[in-house]
């Protein structure tokens, strides 16, 4: 038997909905009731794209760009409105089981796994589902509680963990199967700092041994940064940029942010709200509560911190990112398509 | 459909006056609601069906025999119509307030209830309204009416009207104190939403008169939920079997019923200031 | 270079035999519903308890008219009777399956798109969780049962031929019902106004299965009816199977009305699911 390629083929990929618009007032009520209006949003646009087996790609963009229904395209729960899709060399749509029994699509807050049982028993009830042998199971399934570090969690009622424990213990049930196509959407929302860590190395780490490849939707910068050589940006259904993810930081993120609290507030007066000018130091994009955000240009973030701090009494100072959204509007205001570098 | 459309969480609320209160309340949630027209359809379908299946059930029944626990076909009419009439009295008026008792009870937002607990009890189950219940009213007091027309004579005209709406707005006054110390029991208990499902089921036992029922079953149906009082009670008053003795316990139970699910509810009530304190 | 990595980890999967899989998967289903709804044990009793109201008061006036109609009416005594309605409880839970109006809520929550991801038609946990749950019912069933016979003495005895067929046919009910309120269920795919067909559907029931009164009891053309519509045979033939009376020749008809029932609820689910799905997949979930 052929082992199925382990590679994804988008090719002017699109998926339009037709959304029901009514307007407020009973008139209007009363006139959707003969003639319903409908408005077609372009939630994908025309993508394309090819991801080799064993890569780790990050999908990026704003709430509504359209990863999500990307991601649903290609995973067979969605029927593309136009374009062609291949996963495994399998049309995702015809969701046949001998590619749904090699890949996984895990969303960030469904849950999968009974409620009620400890996870081991909904983990051999994957086992039936997907056919997998005993012994085969037995070892992954193991694999997974040591990759994971999940061993006192399975055998506690699902409803009984907390919000991260749960995500650990759905991504295990997830990957019992082995997938070689691994969809995470959204993989650490919600999530506290380590546990968003712990997943993240826990993806690579699966993505080594195993070869999968990694298709990882996310709005978080770090979720990107820790796992993605390549980001595909996605923006109102477009891909706007597709390529490096170095390139796409050196090039777009120009800026940093840096937010800071004063000690000693200065009297406020009708106009000043009682923090000192730092105008002469960067862009003020915001003063409010007694704290300044200053944007600040990469390369001179750590001198101009420096001097802050030795010019004023300083209560509490931090360096952001700036957030995707605005790398994103910055590729967005670049061109409307940048194709990126492409590197391996 | 039901709507809590009205934020009680205000000064205003606290110390309105409850009749004016609850007119407001009506006036606002019936206007909400009478803007789903379909749900008025809706209700009506099922409202039509349920009946119609209940007067199947009772063609059926008088295929077979003249009198059914000495009761005659007209008389099960009667029965069926004030039913259904209490049902949709029931559900309209008593069951939202009800329902929603025992959620706020359950996710701990009564405290609205607390700054004036002789308040509390008129403002908790006159809030709600599910305005389309109401069409059960309607169709059962169509059967109802069918039944004493084809009664004639032996209904007791203007005399059992009067008495049977009383005895309606006696009976429905008793089942609101069963559903209150329904409700209240959320204060101690978790397993309240079975207890609710659980008597909506028995409830159904109200569709023939509890007199025709075995010994044990009668007296539960009675005195302990008193489906009984509810709907065969005014169901006797319409049908000329109505008795002063069953007047008298019928008061009584009422009274009973009022004072216990008052006292219930104050207590459950201290009990819940109590451990949110 | 990806591919030499992949081709060196990966063996192609090894999957077991298709039949082996579904005993098991269907063994694994069952299981985790016993074990669900033990822990919801007292959930459980109280909705049988609330069940149980239905049938009293029709054996009580059924009981009523045949005690003053000389002890029997349309074939039936009151013990007969009573038989009749204690049997309808244990056949109600047996016929009762996932409700058609969840449908709604499992697409707009989510479920069915996790359960799409499977390589499984979803049917199958549905039959499989709803089977065990049954196992756990009629364990329940017999002290309710019990009390319900210390209190209205019902009149059964039946021969071997009646158990057998009658421990078969609570089960093709179940499959029955199973397969026609999944396509009602189905219904939401293309509307969410699907309340009033639903009534429709289970009033109909009410009348034409057995559930209000046994059958025999109807007037002729409804008898007559109910010979063409699955109803009858997710209710009134299991019970009469083992109440009687009913012939042999009754009791074979019967269940291969029930196969018969069973492979048209297969194809209509297969019909249905495949355009329901077409509409779902083409505005997701």
């Amino acid at each position: 038997m052929t082992i199925p390629a382990a590679e994804i083929h988008v090719e002017r990929l699109e998926k339009v909905f037709s959304v029901p618009v009514r307007e407020a007032g009973l008139r209007a009520s009363l006139r959707s009731l003969v003639h319903r209006e409908v408005r077609e949003v372009r939630a994908v646009n025309g993508v394309s794209f090819t991801i080799e087996p064993g890569e780790v790609v990050g999908f990026l963009g704003p709430n509504g760009a359209g990863k999500t229904t990307t991601l649903k395209m290609l995973s067979g729960l969605l029927q593309p409105s136009g374009g062609k899709a291949t996963v495994l060399g399998y049309e995702p749509g015809r969701r046949d089981p001998a590619m749904l029994s090699r890949l996984a699509l895990v969303m960030g807050n469904r849950n999968q796994l009974q409620w009620d049982l400890p996870a081991m028993d909904s983990f051999e009830l994957n086992r039936a589902i997907y056919r997998i042998p005993r012994s085969e199971f037995i070892e992954m399934r193991d694999e997974l509680i040591e990759l994971l570090e999940i061993a006192e969690l399975v055998t506690k009622p699902v409803r009984n963990l907390s919000l991260g424990e749960r995500m650990k213990v759905e991504i295990a049930g997830s990957l019992l199967h082995r997938p070689i196509v691994l969809f995470l959407d959204e993989p650490t929302i919600g999530l506290d700092i380590t546990m968003q860590k712990r997943i993240r190395s826990f993806i690579s780490e699966y993505n080594l041994r195993y070869g999968a490849t990694v298709v990882l939707t996310s709005h978080y910068m770090a979720d990107v940064q820790a796992l993605c050589k390549r980001v595909i940006i996605i923006h109102h259904g477009n891909v706007l940029f597709d390529g490096d993810l170095a390139a796409l930081s050196q090039k777009f993120a120009a800026t940093k942010t840096v937010v800071i609290r004063f000690e000693q507030l200065l009297p406020a007066t009708a106009n000043d709200v009682g923090v000192p000018d730092l105008s002469r130091f960067g862009t003020v994009v915001s003063v409010a509560d007694g704290a300044v955000s200053l944007t600040v240009s990469r390369d001179e973030v750590a001198r101009i911190t420096a001097q802050i701090l030795n010019d004023f009494s300083v209560l509490d100072l931090t360096i952001e990112d700036p957030p995707i959204d605005d790398v994103i509007e910055r590729v967005f205001a670049a061109g409307a398509t940048v194709e990126g570098v492409t590197g391996g | 459909m039901t709507i809590d459309y009205v934020n009680t969480d205000t000064p205003t609320f606290r110390s309105a006056r409850a009749p004016r209160l609850a007119w407001s309340f009506f006036r606002v949630g019936a206007m909400n609601e009478l803007q789903y027209r379909s749900n008025f359809f809706l209700q009506l379908l099922e409202s039509v069906l349920t009946l119609g299946a209940g007067l199947v059930g009772l063609a059926v029944v008088f295929g077979r025999t003249t009198s059914l626990g000495g009761w005659s076909r007209p008389e099960l009419l009667v029965v069926m119509g004030v039913f259904t009439m209490v049902g949709g009295i029931t559900n309209t008026f008593v069951v939202p307030n009800m329902q929603k008792l025992v959620e706020d009870i359950q996710r701990g937002t009564l405290d609205f209830a607390l700054t004036k607990p002789a308040d509390a009890q008129i403002l908790v189950s006159v809030r709600q309204v599910s305005i389309w219940q109401s069409v059960d009213i309607l169709t059962g007091l169509i059967v109802l009416i069918v039944g004493m027309v084809q009664l004639g004579d032996n209904s007791n005209g203007v005399k059992g009207a009067v008495s049977l709406v009383m005895l309606l707005l006696l009976g429905s006054w008793t089942i609101y104190c069963f559903w209150l110390i329904l409700a209240s029991s959320a204060f101690w208990f978790i397993r309240v939403n079975e207890m609710q499902e659980l008597f909506q089921g028995l409830f159904r036992s109200g569709q023939y008169p509890v007199r025709i029922y075995p010994g044990w079953m009668r007296f539960g149906l009675t005195f302990l939920v008193p489906i009984g009082f509810a709907v065969t009670v005014p169901a006797e008053a319409a049908t000329n079997r109505l008795t002063g003795m069953t007047v008298v316990v019928a008061l009584a139970a009422a009274a009973l019923f009022g004072i216990g699910s008052r006292w219930i509810w104050r207590t459950g009530l201290k009990r819940y200031s109590g451990a949110s304190a | 270079m990806a591919n030499t990595v992949t081709e060196i980890i990966l063996r192609d999967q090894v999957r077991v035999s298709r039949w082996r899989s579904m005993i098991s998967l269907y063994w694994m289903l069952a299981k985790t519903a016993m074990q669900i709804q033990f822990q919801y044990r007292v959930s459980n009793y109280f909705y049988m308890i609330g069940m149980v109201v239905e049938p009293t008061i029709y054996l009580v006036v059924w009981r009523t008219i045949a005690e003053s109609s000389g002890g029997a009416v349309g074939g039936y005594t009151a013990g007969t009777f009573a038989a009749y309605y204690i049997v309808w409880t244990l056949v109600r839970n047996m016929n009762i399956v996932f409700t058609p109006f969840g449908w709604e809520a499992r697409i707009r929550e989510g479920e069915l798109s996790g359960q799409l991801l499977r390589p499984v038609h979803p049917i199958h946990y549905d039959l499989g969780s709803f089977a065990g749950w049954k196992v756990i019912v009629i364990v329940f069933w017999i002290p309710i049962a019990a009390v319900l016979s210390l209190a209205f003495r019902p009149t059964l005895d039946p021969n071997m031929e009646q158990c057998i067929v009658f421990f078969i046919a609570i089960w093709g009910a179940y499959l029955i019902r199973s397969m026609l309120l999944w396509v009602l269920g189905m219904v939401s795919f293309w509307t969410t106004r699907v309340s009033a067909l639903f009534t429709i559907y289970f009033t109909a029931e009410l009348l034409l299965s057995g559930r209000l009164v046994p059958m025999t009891l109807m007037p002729g053309w409804v008898q007559g009816l109910s010979w063409f519509l699955p109803f009858r045979w997710t209710f009134g033939f299991p019970i009469t199977a083992l109440v009687g009376p009913i012939s042999r020749t009754e009791l074979v008809v019967g269940v291969f009305a029930q196969i018969g029932w069973v492979l048209f609820g297969v194809l209509l689910v297969k019909v249905v699911w495949k355009r329901g799905i077409r509409k779902f997949s083409a505005v997701g979930g």
